[in-house]
C-alpha cells in the first residue's frame, strides 16, 4: 500500500492580483490509504494546493500527479479527477448552495450520472450514516454550524472518492461536534480512503495521523511521522506550532505540578 | 420573509403534494382577480384564511399582522379611486375647498371597497401558498410546468443567498454596534456605508468560493438536485376542484344576473 496516489513535483501557483506567490515550488507524495495531516500557520498555502488538487487551481509551473499520470486539464479529464478526489471546504456556508438538505446531498452523485434512483438510495444512505436523517427536513439556512459542517462532509462522502481533503473541518465547531466529525473521519479511513486534512489540533494530529507534512510560506517544510515532525523543536517553531499536551507532560512531568500557577503547557526547550 | 420561511416549515399543509397548492392558490387567484366581484373575494378571503390558519396550523394574530403589511398600500392606492376634485358635489360626501370640492361618490366608494377586498383575497391566495409550501418544493413545481432551468436555477441560488447575506449583514453591524458605530447619525450613515461596500466585496467573494465548491463536485452547467415529492391525494384534487368549479360558478352567476 506504499503506491502514490498524488504527487506535487515543483508546483507554484500566484492568485491574480497578488505579488507573492501562494505556492513556491512545492513538492510532496501523499501515499494511498495513509491519514495525512498537513499543517502550518494561516497562508501557509495548504487551502492553495488543495484546490490543485482537484483541479480548480492550474499551477503556474510545475506538475500534480494523480496515481502517477499527469493531471489532464480537459473537461472530461477534470470530471474524471473530482469525481475521485473530493473537498469539504473549511466553511459550509460557501459549500452548501441549496435550500434543502437531501437536494443539497444529492447534487454530487447526479453529477456523476447516477441515476434517480440510485441517488435517492446513496443520498438516504449517507445520511443514515453521517446522523442527518433527523435534521434532512429542515431548510439548510436554518441549521446550527455542526449540522451544517455534517452536510458538507455527506455532500463529498455520497460522491465514494479515493482521496478526500478536509479543510479544518473541526473549526468553529463544538467539543461534540468535533468528536462526531473525527468519529466519520476514522471511519473514512478505515474503508481504506485516503484522508488529507488541514488541522491546527496539534494533539488531534499526534494521535490521527501517519504522516503529518508541514508547510511554510508556500512550500513543504518537513513531512514525516508524527512522531519525527514533534521531536524536532527547531522545526516546530519555524512553523509556530506546539508540541502535543502529551508529549510536553512526558518530557516534563513538572508542568503537571505547576497547575495553578501555570496550566497550559509551554514548549519545551 | 424570513418569518414566512420559517412559518411555512411548521404548516400542516407542509407535506401536501406541492402541485395541489399551486394549482388551488394559481386558480383562486386568477378567478378573483378577473371576477372584480364582491363576493368572490369574500368566500376566497374566508376559504384560504382557514385553510391557513385552521389546517396549517399558522398562529390567527400571525397571519392578520402579514395581511395588514399590504393593506397600507392598498388605502393609499384606492385613495385616488375614492377622492375626485370636481367643481360639481358628489352623492357620498364634499368638502368645499375655495370654488372646489374634494368629492367622492357612493359608486366610487363601493368599487374601492371591492378594489381592497380583491387585492386582500389575492394578497391570501398568495400567503396561502408561500405559508405552507417551501421555495425548494415551488420550484419542482416550476419544473414541471417548464419554466427554463436557468431561471430556477436562478431562484435557487437566489433564495439560498438571501439567508447568508441577511446574516453577513446582521454580524457587520452588531460588531459595529459593539463598537459605538451608531454612536449618532454622523456614525451611523458612516458605519451603514461601510456595511453596504463590504457587503458587496463578501458577497462576490462568497459566490466565488460557491462556484469553486460546485466545480469540485463536477458542476457541468446544470444544477441537477433530487426531486422531493409527495403523492398527490384523490380527496384533495377533488374537493379543490370542487372549490374552484363552485367558484366559477359563482362568479358566473353574478355576472349574469348583474347584467340582467
Amino acid at each position: 500500500m506504499d503506491e502514490a496516489i498524488l504527487k506535487a513535483e515543483n508546483v507554484c501557483y500566484t492568485y491574480e492580483g497578488e505579488s507573492s506567490p501562494a505556492l513556491k515550488g512545492l513538492s510532496l507524495t501523499i501515499r494511498r490509504g495513509k491519514r495525512i495531516a498537513c499543517m502550518g500557520s494561516n497562508g501557509s498555502g495548504k487551502s492553495t494546493f488543495f484546490l490543485c488538487c482537484n483541479g480548480i487551481l492550474r499551477p503556474d509551473c510545475g506538475t500534480i500527479y494523480y496515481n502517477g499520470i499527469p493531471l489532464n486539464y480537459s473537461k472530461k479529464g477534470l470530471l474524471s479527477l473530482r469525481s475521485k478526489v473530493g473537498i469539504v471546504f473549511q466553511d459550509p456556508d460557501n459549500q452548501l448552495f441549496s435550500a434543502s438538505v437531501a437536494q443539497e446531498i444529492s447534487f454530487g452523485p447526479l453529477n456523476l450520472g447516477f441515476s434517480e434512483a440510485e441517488t435517492r438510495k446513496k443520498v438516504q444512505d449517507i445520511m443514515d450514516r453521517l446522523l442527518i436523517t433527523p435534521f434532512a427536513h429542515k431548510p439548510v439556512h436554518a441549521l446550527s454550524g455542526g449540522q451544517k459542517k455534517l452536510t458538507a462532509i455527506a455532500d463529498i462522502l455520497v460522491m465514494e472518492p479515493e482521496l478526500i481533503i478536509f479543510d479544518e473541518p473541526a473549526s468553529a465547531l463544538d467539543p461534540l461536534h468535533t468528536d462526531l466529525v473525527h468519529d466519520i473521519i476514522g471511519k473514512v479511513t478505515e474503508q481504506g480512503i485516503t484522508v488529507l486534512m488541514a488541522t491546527h489540533d496539534v494533539n488531534y494530529a499526534y494521535e490521527w495521523a501517519d504522516e503529518i507534512l508541514i508547510f511554510h510560506e508556500g512550500r513543504l517544510l518537513k513531512g514525516g511521522s508524527p512522531d519525527e515532525i514533534f521531536s524536532d523543536d527547531g522545526l516546530l517553531r519555524t512553523a509556530s506550532l506546539k508540541p502535543p499536551l502529551i508529549l510536553s507532560i512526558l518530557r516534563n512531568p513538572d508542568i503537571l505540578n505547576k497547575k495553578g500557577k501555570r496550566c497550559c503547557p509551554i514548549s519545551s526547550q | 420573509m424570513i418569518i414566512i420561511d420559517r412559518l411555512c416549515y411548521t404548516s400542516g399543509l407542509r407535506y401536501v403534494n406541492a402541485m395541489e397548492k399551486f394549482v388551488f392558490s394559481m386558480l383562486t387567484l386568477l378567478l378573483c382577480v378577473s371576477s372584480r366581484s364582491v363576493t368572490a373575494a369574500v368566500l376566497v378571503l374566508f376559504v384560504t384564511g382557514i385553510l391557513t390558519v385552521g389546517k396549517g396550523g399558522i398562529p390567527l394574530s400571525r397571519y392578520i399582522r402579514l395581511m395588514s403589511i399590504p393593506l397600507v398600500f392598498l388605502f393609499l392606492s384606492t385613495a385616488a379611486v375614492l377622492v375626485n376634485i370636481s367643481r360639481t358635489p358628489l352623492d357620498a360626501f364634499a368638502i368645499p375647498f375655495g370654488s372646489f370640492y374634494l368629492t367622492g361618490s357612493v359608486k366610487g366608494i363601493l368599487r374601492g371597497a371591492q378594489l381592497i377586498l380583491t387585492a386582500l383575497a389575492s394578497v391570501s391566495c398568495l400567503y396561502f401558498l408561500s405559508l405552507s409550501t417551501p421555495l425548494t418544493d415551488i420550484l419542482g413545481v416550476l419544473k414541471k410546468l417548464h419554466v427554463p432551468g436557468l431561471i430556477i436555477e436562478l431562484m435557487l441560488l437566489i433564495y439560498r443567498y438571501i439567508f447568508i447575506t441577511l446574516h453577513t449583514a446582521s454580524a457587520i453591524l452588531t460588531s459595529q454596534k459593539s463598537r459605538l458605530g451608531n454612536k449618532n447619525l454622523r456614525t451611523a450613515r458612516k458605519a451603514f456605508a461601510a456595511m453596504a461596500g463590504s457587503l458587496f466585496i463578501l458577497s462576490v467573494r462568497r459566490s466565488c468560493a460557491l462556484y469553486d465548491a460546485m466545480e469540485a463536485r463536477c458542476y457541468n452547467g446544470r444544477i441537477q438536485v433530487l426531486k422531493e415529492e409527495r403523492p398527490a391525494r384523490y380527496s384533495e384534487i377533488f374537493c379543490i376542484a370542487g372549490f374552484e368549479v363552485f367558484l366559477f360558478a359563482l362568479i358566473v352567476v353574478l355576472k349574469c344576473k348583474n347584467s340582467i
